[in-house]
């Protein structure tokens, strides 16, 4: 068997083409992601008894399910019960979103466990409301201690937006799974797209190395 | 005036407080002493309701803290200083001072940072304003903590063991700041187990065992003449 280096060369700008797409869904899931999961990780704490038991049970049902489902739940089913269709890249970034906030709360949750009790105390009996003490002096003890699982949530997003492939949405992996359908060049378009998702999540660990290393400093001086 | 009327409070099925009744005058200074584990950090924590009481009133001003509404009233006219600081690590010294005033009593930066600056000269750390916590010893982060309480202009002050933490060497100084404040004429409340200073600055000594107030009386009293078999056993362990 022959690796066939032309076919890599062609496809490759149509790839590329590809991952930025892959790098939008991305950005925007993790982005909403993280205030959703921020927000809802906030119910959760707050004692307030409906309010925390409908973030429990969000959390419990995207984590209990398939992300695959919940991506075939939105693009699928949801047009049947909403009575229009849904736009692949609004549902995929939906279904990203939806995960993404679930397992970002449980991050910002033990984040804000972390910090110590005497700080909420403390606040409290200054007279800060709770969202003021949570808003000023949790939050930003808790930021420091979530920097390094968010990454890694960022990672995985990173790489199971392929899913959103099966709605023929057109990020990295349908992409090659496109090319492969036309050129039957298996063997070079994954190893290509395993590489350019290998970059891809690559620089994010770099880059949350890089945040981590300067929130690390910001606490010594 | 802070009013505490059959005050209980139960962890699970452990009754820590089993009816507490005692009466702050303004500009009194109470000290509460007694075997760990008591309960006489519990009562300080139901005053301010860091501890929410299983039952009883505690009346600050007037204001019963039973009405959800005066809590955060309450909280910022008694301040309150814990054995572990629990200043806040990610700010200056200064940040810390200035925190709540700006943001509970809605007073201007600048405002703000002035006081605190008065404070931070009252307590002897002006020049470690921009310091962060971490950077001082725990006599001047405690030091910095009974700054921050102040800042609130709080009418009385809830001292939970301010000196336990301390390396012996520190004790002195926070001890002096609290003196201070004393003579000030602060209306306070102090656990702690310094007998020397407890005489020295109480107008009213409390012995409290078992959740419940087993001796008070004027300092002397208590430590020369102790009435209860209890408290001359704990006196005569510590002394």
């Amino acid at each position: 068997m022959s690796f066939d280096f032309n076919l890599v060369y062609q496809s490759f700008p149509l790839l590329l083409e590809g991952a930025l797409v892959t790098i939008e869904i991305t950005a925007i899931s993790v982005g909403i992601g993280f205030l959703l999961g921020l927000f809802v990780s906030i119910c959760r704490l707050s004692g307030l008894k409906v309010i925390g038991f409908l973030a429990v049970s969000y959390v419990n049902i995207i984590r209990g399910t398939p992300m695959l489902v919940q991506i075939f739940l939105i693009y699928f089913a949801l047009p049947m019960v909403i009575g229009h269709r849904i736009d692949p890249m609004v549902a995929a970034v939906a279904a990203c979103s939806i995960n993404s906030g679930a397992y970002v709360s449980e991050i910002f949750r033990a984040g804000i466990q972390s910090v110590d009790k005497g700080q909420m105390e403390a606040g409290r009996s200054l007279g800060l409301t709770w969202p003021q003490a949570m808003r000023y002096v949790i939050l930003p003890q808790a930021f420091k201690h979530v920097i390094p699982p968010l990454g890694n949530e960022f990672i995985s997003m990173t790489k199971e937006t392929s899913l959103v492939s099966v709605i023929g949405f057109e990020e990295l992996t349908r992409r090659g799974q496109l090319i492969i359908a036309k050129t039957y060049g298996s063997f070079e378009i994954w190893l290509t797209v395993a590489f350019i998702y290998l970059i891809m999540t690559f620089g994010i660990a770099r880059f949350v190395s890089f945040l981590e290393r300067r929130f690390a400093t910001d606490d010594r001086n | 005036m802070i009013e505490i009327k059959d005050l209980r409070k139960s962890f699970g099925k452990l009754d820590v407080l089993k009816g507490i009744n005692l009466t702050l005058q303004d500009q009194e200074v109470v000290v509460i002493i007694g075997p760990s584990g008591s309960g006489k950090s519990t009562v300080l924590r139901c005053i301010n309701y860091l501890e929410p009481p299983t039952s009883g009133e505690i009346i600050v001003d007037g204001l019963s803290m039973t009405n959800n509404k005066n809590i955060n009233a309450v909280r910022m006219e008694v301040g309150m200083v814990f054995q572990r600081f629990n200043l806040f690590p990610h700010m200056t010294v200064m940040d810390n001072i200035t925190l709540a005033p700006i943001k509970t009593r809605h007073i201007s930066k600048k405002e703000a940072e002035a006081s605190a600056l008065q404070l931070l000269q009252k307590v002897g750390l002006e020049e470690k304003k921009d310091a962060y916590p971490e950077m001082l010893s725990g006599g001047q982060q405690q030091r910095v903590a009974i700054a921050r309480a102040l800042a609130m202009k709080p009418k009385f002050m809830l001292f939970d063991e301010p000196t336990s933490a301390l390396d012996p060497e520190m004790v002195r100084e926070v001890l002096d700041v609290i003196k201070d404040l004393v003579n000030d004429g602060m209306g306070m409340l102090i656990v702690t187990h310094e007998m020397g200073f407890a005489r020295e600055v109480a107008d009213r000594v409390l012995f409290i065992d078992e959740g419940v107030i087993m001796e008070e009386g004027k300092p002397d009293d208590v430590f020369s003449h102790p009435q209860h078999d209890r408290t001359k056993l704990f006196l005569s362990k510590i002394l």
